[in-house]
């Protein structure tokens, strides 16, 4: 023992040399162990769920800087890189998510651009909600301005993709979830968008509102008449099948010309859109030429009515009929009168005009059916250009029912024919209501066929 | 340690080499020794940065630096005490045989 302390005192000499190993190691091996360093910590935390994650070696001291989402995690992050081996010291630079009050998530939709903005809970629901943009919005850039946050509301995630998959149905607009209140703004894509988007939005999570303010395109029906080609063209969207043979068939009750029908079906109908079209038809059948465009609660009729009453009536008559928020814009102007025709060219238009329409009642009354009017305005039009004729209308009935009810009824059915002739301006000493009850049947009243054309109106001109 | 031995063996090993060879010839060594006090005052320090180091006191690279220097040291300290341990046993196997004497204060292989 006692040697090795004096041989120790003589193992200075070497200190020298290894002052200078010690430089050149120390020079060396810096970069690559901090470098090792860094690397291993990195790959420790790599399973970690954690924001804005800096590591930075000096010497064997670790600094680690990071934006953990909770506690729990924030302390694992560190405790993990801690154990790395080699490390020395970890200077703990991190820090809770901050939380976001209220938490905001935005997507906004415009032409060729998609941004996703606000705030996004986590890294991979920010990355679900990205893949879920990109494959929503094919072809267009989506730009990312989320920041992640915590105080998400419940299932987030499955609101945020929804909505990502609505705002895909939108030309140009926005979607938020402010905690749980969602809205949108914007103009949908295509017709009925936004009913289409009102339903998706019904399988939101529990607990999320909904403030819908999606505008969509003009929904547009459009029915144009057109005398000299004999067709009445209806074109356009109808709420559903139901509705659009309604309204077909109820076209055909009031004119005459041939349709043509172009409908479509489709979401987005304003409330009322049937009535009103159905209304709106009574007054175009009216008309000589007219088109009648109902452009969402927009109702827009031109044309010529068949002379100056009638032009009238369908002014005043129309608007008030709208149910309140709709909007009636008339152009209806008054066909030049034709030139008067002796009675023989009289009879013949008049039967012309009944050969293949009759004029209907409700059923068992002498009330006018309001879907016999415009043919109604045909006869008292041609009534007018023969002056000095004097003419017969009269009344039958079918072989249903009581005989002296019939003849009453027949009687009183052509007095309503009268009354609406004298309504238009025409003198009443002109007409003769005269009813035959089911006297003079032209068809069988053994069939609904035979009855039907048993049930009519003649107008029969004398000289 | 074990990753600073791991990371650094080759300079470990020059260090053990280095103290090895230093312990070799201290033996034989006729030189300066280190005085007691001296001796003292250098354990002492060394005992200090032990400590230093062990508190992790010094922070950064300078940290890591007195680390590796220490732990070079150790080793060296290390290879001189084998050396000189190895070389005494040599030597007093020659003086035991009736050889020339390696001791100091001998004829041969004196190193000034």
């Amino acid at each position: 023992m006692r040697g090795f302390f004096r041989w120790s005192g003589k193992w200075w000499p070497g200190v020298i040399p290894l002052t200078v190993l010690w430089g050149l190691a120390a020079w060396t091996t810096m970069g690559p162990l901090e470098a090792d360093l860094s690397a291993q910590a990195t790959a420790v935390l790599k399973d970690s769920v954690l924001d804005k994650t800096t590591i930075s070696a000096a010497g064997r001291d670790i600094t680690f800087s990071a934006e953990a989402f909770s506690e729990q995690e924030r302390s694992n992050a560190v405790a993990l890189v801690e154990t790395v081996p080699g490390v020395r010291r970890v200077n703990d630079r991190t820090a809770l998510v901050a939380e976001a009050k209220p938490f905001v998530w935005t997507i906004e939709r415009e032409v060729g651009r998609v941004t996703l903005g606000g705030n996004a809970p986590l890294p991979v629901v920010r990355n679900k909600l990205l893949d879920a943009a990109r494959a929503t919005f094919t072809g267009i850039d989506i730009a990312d301005r989320m920041d992640l946050k915590r105080g998400a509301p419940p299932r987030f995630e499955a609101a945020a993709t929804l909505l990502i998959g609505e705002t895909g149905k939108l030309k140009t607009g926005k979607a938020t979830i402010s905690d749980l209140a969602v809205s949108l703004t914007g103009m949908a894509r295509e017709l009925g968008g936004r009913e289409a988007i009102a339903a998706a939005l019904k399988n939101l999570p529990d607990g999320y509102s909904v403030d819908n303010d999606i505008h969509a395109p003009p929904y547009v029906f459009e029915a144009n008449k057109d005398p000299v080609a004999g067709t009445l063209i209806l074109t356009g969207y109808v709420p559903d099948n139901a509705i659009h043979a309604a309204i077909v068939a109820s076209a055909g009750r009031k004119f005459g010309e041939k349709i043509i029908d172009k409908l479509k079906a489709s979401l987005g109908a304003p409330s009322g859109f049937d009535a009103v079209v159905t209304r709106a038809l009574r007054s175009l059948s009216r008309l000589s030429t007219g088109r009648l465009v109902v452009s969402d609660r927009s109702v827009d009729l031109s044309g010529d009515a068949l002379y100056d009453p009638a032009g009238r009536q369908i002014r005043a008559g129309l608007p008030g009929d709208l149910p309140r928020g709709w909007e009636a814009k008339l152009e209806v102007s008054v066909k030049p009168s034709a030139g008067p025709v002796d009675p023989t060219v009289c009879q013949q238009l008049l039967s012309d005009l009944l050969e293949k329409r009759t004029v209907q009642f409700e059923t068992g009354k002498a009330t006018l059916d309001p879907d016999s009017i415009g043919l109604l305005d045909q006869l008292t039009e041609t009534a007018l250009r023969c002056p000095t004729a004097t003419i017969e209308i009269v009344g039958h009935t079918d072989g249903d029912g009581d005989a002296s009810f019939n003849q009453a009824l027949s009687e009183r059915r052509a007095q309503a024919v009268v009354d609406f002739m004298v309504k238009a301006g025409l003198p009443a000493n002109r007409f003769r209501p005269i009813g035959y009850g089911s006297a003079q049947p032209i068809a069988t009243n053994d069939t609904d066929e035979g009855k039907a054309k048993n049930r009519r109106i003649d107008f029969i001109v004398r000289q | 340690m074990v990753y600073l031995a791991g990371f650094h063996w080759g300079w470990l090993v020059a260090s053990l080499l280095l103290g090895l060879a230093m312990g070799w010839i201290a033996v034989v060594h006729r030189g300066r020794e280190v005085s007691k006090s001296a001796a003292r005052w250098l354990s002492v320090l060394v005992l200090a940065l032990v400590v230093v180091a062990l508190m992790h006191v010094v922070p950064g690279r300078f940290g890591y630096w007195l680390d590796l220097g220490l732990v070079m040291f150790g080793v060296y300290l290390v290879g001189c005490a084998v050396g000189s341990w190895l070389r005494d046993g040599v030597v007093s196997r020659q003086a035991a045989s009736g050889g020339p004497t390696e001791h100091a204060g001998g004829t041969s292989d004196v190193l000034e």
